[in-house]
């Protein structure tokens, strides 16, 4: 859409489905109103805001599109029908998403009709290049496939630490693989990018903290495939997932997008640890995610070995210092201008520096940070349980956690490229989320990222007793979405194609 | 109705492609045809009203009063409405009003002039949310389908006889355009081949299913009862108009299988007339699908809700030219409907009251029905968007 104002006002009722409820009669609207029609004037001043976005539908009619309008075109054929919420009370029109449809199949309607759906957060047509992206949560997929409904409960903080950390966490891949020789890599819908994955992994995270969105005063979203040159991401999370306290359609809430190739989200940690920690500033949450529809060349092209690894996927991680599930107890960053793998502006891909990769680059920034953090900490591997390091590929993470001394049961559970593929700024951060999701009360963590230009951030994270309580909030875990029977594989062709996107 | 407004002449053109000629070119030839039946000349008119959604997108025609200034040479009033109801709702609003005596109420369209686009734009003005959704202007018709059928149980035989039900009423609309020589498609087609349409598209309906885009105009010439007399012998006049409007957002509205603007409409269309449905011999309605033909008749009250199928097949197993309802003859889009006719949406509404004008004029040739002479009145429903505003028109004459 060419107007920026109306694309404005579509997305801030559209990205976030919300309705308005009258607190007379009880009538529920699609949309946001200031009165009731059953009541009228007297409903003035008594209208709730309802929010759908974390709630179940159900799909009541539909019909196969396989002649779409102009703008849809590239989503080829799709299901779309009319999706209502509390038993009907509202009713919006949606197209379900994640499907791949071939043209003219035949579809029994009646067995989709009456199914749980889930509102998803989606590009909502294709523009040109120069236009604002337009997104919508009216794209839905089937509550009992890959994407579970899972229920936003805020819990009142039942106890507050000493020293800031993690106090909830979300993981996001799609539902969609291309799976290669030994490694399978996560590949978006053709609707997704690196904004979609960033909301996603937001919800997720803050349903498990089970924080009010309200509380958290700082997000940072780090990510290397901005679909924009100049606008963050990090405004559209805010937007959507109504981080800070809501006012006039503005969100109390600074939000930034940060940039240092696979390192640009786990940089902010410290940041985000430090924020929460000064009384001053009032912040009493800050949320960090990394995001990326990992870029790369087509295989034959300059620049085209990073295709065999790029995955898609998000993490988010919330800081702060009540109901704490890991607490960071230290960290170490180191900084060289290293010219190993870099993305000019304007070029679609990155490229890569050949010998720069490995030793002068990853290896010697990773061991440096990792082993400074441990020196500064006094701590010996055999203190350490768990190490997690950036993955872009398999060799990279094993050899140096070798080096590093660790054993393959402290590096082992947070391999995820062999899974979902390098999910660059979600890489390392996707990794301690997998550790994070098996480790058990009082464990140490030891992460060491890397991006590439160069840098490492290193930190040491020590679990609480409350990261078991807060399990039972997230059943989209990294091994669900591992091991999911609903996954998808796709060819070659398809998955660049797809990662391309609308 | 104290002033009954009185259509004294009509015209239209052939509905279809026109690439050749400028949507001047086609309302000035609507024009012509309707002056030359009532012997008017353009410079007695005192207010014109058209009618077109989208000119502005497809020709790039702005401020289209001002076209038709410059065709027509006038300086009188000029309005733009997008449907032709509401054009001639405002014309007769006025005449009632005593404020003209004599107006011009013409539609147009020419949607082929952007065939490529113009899917984009129906959609965005019918409903944008489910555009934004990813909607196109059938699947709209589909899902209404779905919940008619969810609705009323139908299913196993009855579900397939419905749905032979709906692939008749495009058999019946093109076999009534074999004898419109202005009709966009005049030719018949069969049963099974709406039905294969349906199966080669994999979808509740098919190409069949649906009227087409067209251009086209068309035009009349309304005045007061008073008046009328003294252009022709057989005036028609409008005896009930009436309108509603309903939400934009289609799966918004309380109900999904019907039409309440319809409903709505025809109720207070009647009683302005002071007719009752009985009195009802030609209906145009608005099947933009062959599930509007069918719902239409359920929402203007001839079928009980959920049963207008079982009389349209009945109907259709040897159709005799009119659907039997209650044993009761209804001649139902006798011009080919807008499936056949054409559906150039300005002037569509205008090829519909062209065609209730004629037959009870007994002035519709070969298409005429019932000789004429026992027809006394009908009525018109057009809708605009999907359901968003419906309007009736109940005609008669003396």
């Amino acid at each position: 859409m060419s107007s920026e104002p109306i694309e404005r006002r579509v997305s801030y009722l559209g990205d976030r489905l919300r309705g308005t409820r009258c607190e007379i009669c009880g009538k529920e609207y699609f949309e946001i109103r200031d009165y009731c029609g059953n009541c009228g004037r007297k409903s003035f001043g008594r209208m709730t805001y309802t929010d759908l976005f974390y709630e179940k539908g159900k799909l009541e009619v539909c019909t196969l599109i396989n002649e779409p309008t102009n703008k849809f075109t590239k989503l080829g054929s799709y299901i779309y029908g009319i999706i209502s919420f509390h038993d009907g009370k509202i009713r919006v029109p949606g197209r379900i998403t994640d499907r791949m449809a071939t043209c003219n199949e035949a579809v029994d309607f009646s067995a989709l009709e009456g199914r749980d759906v889930v509102p998803r957060f989606r590009r909502r047509y294709s523009v040109d290049k120069s236009d604002v992206i337009p997104t919508i949560s009216l794209a839905f997929t089937f509550a009992d496939e890959y994407y579970p409904h899972q229920e936003y409960v805020i819990a009142k903080p039942k106890k507050e630490y000493d020293s800031p950390g993690i106090v909830g966490y979300g993981v996001y891949t799609s539902r969609f693989r291309i799976k290669e020789g030994n490694i399978e890599r996560s590949v978006p819908f053709i609707d997704e990018d690196s904004i979609t994955a960033a909301v996603e992994a937001g919800k997720l995270a803050l349903i498990h903290s089970g924080v009010d969105s309200a509380l958290v005063g700082k997000i940072y979203v780090g990510s290397e495939s901005n679909p924009y040159a100049v606008k963050p991401i990090a405004s559209k999370v805010a937007q959507v997932l109504k981080l800070g306290e809501e006012e006039e359609d503005m969100q109390s809430v600074d939000a930034v997008d940060t940039e240092f190739a696979c390192k640009a989200a786990t940089s902010m940690f410290k940041d985000a640890t430090a924020l929460v920690e000064y009384s001053k500033s009032n912040i009493k949450y800050a949320m960090v995610i990394g995001s990326d529809n990992s870029q790369a060349a087509p295989r034959d092209c300059p620049g085209g070995e990073l295709d065999l690894f790029v995955g898609y996927g998000a993490a988010a991680f919330l800081f702060g210092k009540n109901d704490v599930i890991a607490e960071v107890e230290g960290w170490y960053s180191c900084t060289s201008d290293t010219p190993d793998f870099w993305r000019r502006d304007g070029e679609p891909h990155p490229m890569h520096g050949g010998r720069y990769t490995g030793d002068p680059a990853y290896f010697k920034h990773v061991r440096k940070s990792a082993k400074k953090l441990m020196e500064r900490l006094k701590l010996q591997v055999g203190d350490i349980d768990y190490f997690v390091a950036h993955q872009p590929n398999v060799q990279f993470p094993v050899r140096i956690a070798k080096e590093l001394g660790f054993k393959e049961e402290q590096y082992t559970p947070m391999l995820k490229v062999v899974k979902f593929g390098n999910t660059y700024s979600g890489a390392s951060p996707v990794g301690l989320a997998a550790v994070l999701d098996i480790a058990k009360p009082d464990d140490r963590i030891l992460v060491a990222s890397y991006g590439s230009g160069a840098g490492s951030d290193a930190y040491s994270l020590i679990t609480t007793s409350q990261i078991l309580d807060k399990r039972k909030n997230q059943k989209l875990t990294v091994k669900y979405q591992t091991e999911n029977p609903f996954l998808e594989y796709v060819d070659y062709t398809t998955y660049r194609r797809l990662k391309i996107g609308m | 109705m104290k002033v009954r407004p009185a259509i004294i002449a009509v015209g239209r053109t052939r509905f279809g492609e026109h690439y050749e000629k400028e949507p001047e070119k086609l309302i000035e030839e609507a024009w012509l045809r309707a002056s030359a039946e009532a012997d008017i000349e353009r410079k007695s008119l005192e207010a014109c009203y058209l009618s077109d959604y989208f000119l502005p997108i497809t020709n790039k025609l702005g401020l289209e009063e001002g076209f038709l200034s410059e065709l027509t040479e006038l300086h009188a009033p000029m309005e733009v409405t997008r449907s032709f109801g509401s054009a001639l709702s405002n014309a007769c609003n006025a005449i009632q009003a005593g404020r003209y005596d004599l107006v011009l109420v013409g539609g147009i369209e020419k949607m082929t002039d952007r065939w490529d686009k113009i899917r984009d734009d129906l959609m965005l003005l019918e409903d944008p949310w489910s555009f934004y959704a990813g909607c196109t202007p059938e699947a709209n018709h589909e899902l209404m389908l779905r919940a008619y059928v969810k609705k009323y149980g139908i299913a196993g035989e009855k579900l397939e006889k419905l749905n032979v039900a709906l692939a008749q009423v495009s058999v019946k609309n093109h076999l009534h355009a074999t004898k419109n020589q202005c009709a966009q498609y005049q030719r018949k087609i069969t049963v099974d081949q709406v039905l294969s349409a349906r199966k080669e598209a994999g979808k509740p309906l098919g190409l069949y299913d649906y009227a087409p885009i067209s251009d086209g105009a068309a035009a009349l010439i309304l005045t007061s009862e008073e008046m009328a007399k003294k252009y022709t012998d057989k005036p028609v006049y409008v005896l009930g108009s009436s309108s509603a409007t309903d939400y934009l957002t289609y799966p918004a509205r309380d109900d999904m299988t019907h039409f309440v603007v319809s409903r709505i409409a025809m109720k207070n269309a009647l009683s302005m007339a002071g007719k009752s449905l009985t009195d009802m011999q030609v209906v145009e309605l608005y099947d933009q699908s062959t599930v509007m033909e069918m719902v239409s008749l359920e929402d203007l009250g001839f079928c009980e809700p959920g049963k207008a199928w079982e009389s349209i097949y009945k109907s259709c197993q040897d159709y005799k030219g009119y659907y039997e309802i209650g044993r009761k003859k209804l001649f139902v889009n006798i011009n080919g409907g807008l499936k056949a006719d054409g559906n150039p949406l300005g002037a569509t509404g205008g090829a519909q009251i062209f065609e209730v004008v004629k037959q009870l004029k007994g002035e519709a040739g070969e298409r005429q029905v019932e000789n004429g002479e026992k027809l006394k009145c009908g009525c018109v429903l057009e809708l605009e968007g999907f359901g968003t505003k419906g309007y009736v028109y109940v005609l008669g004459r003396d």
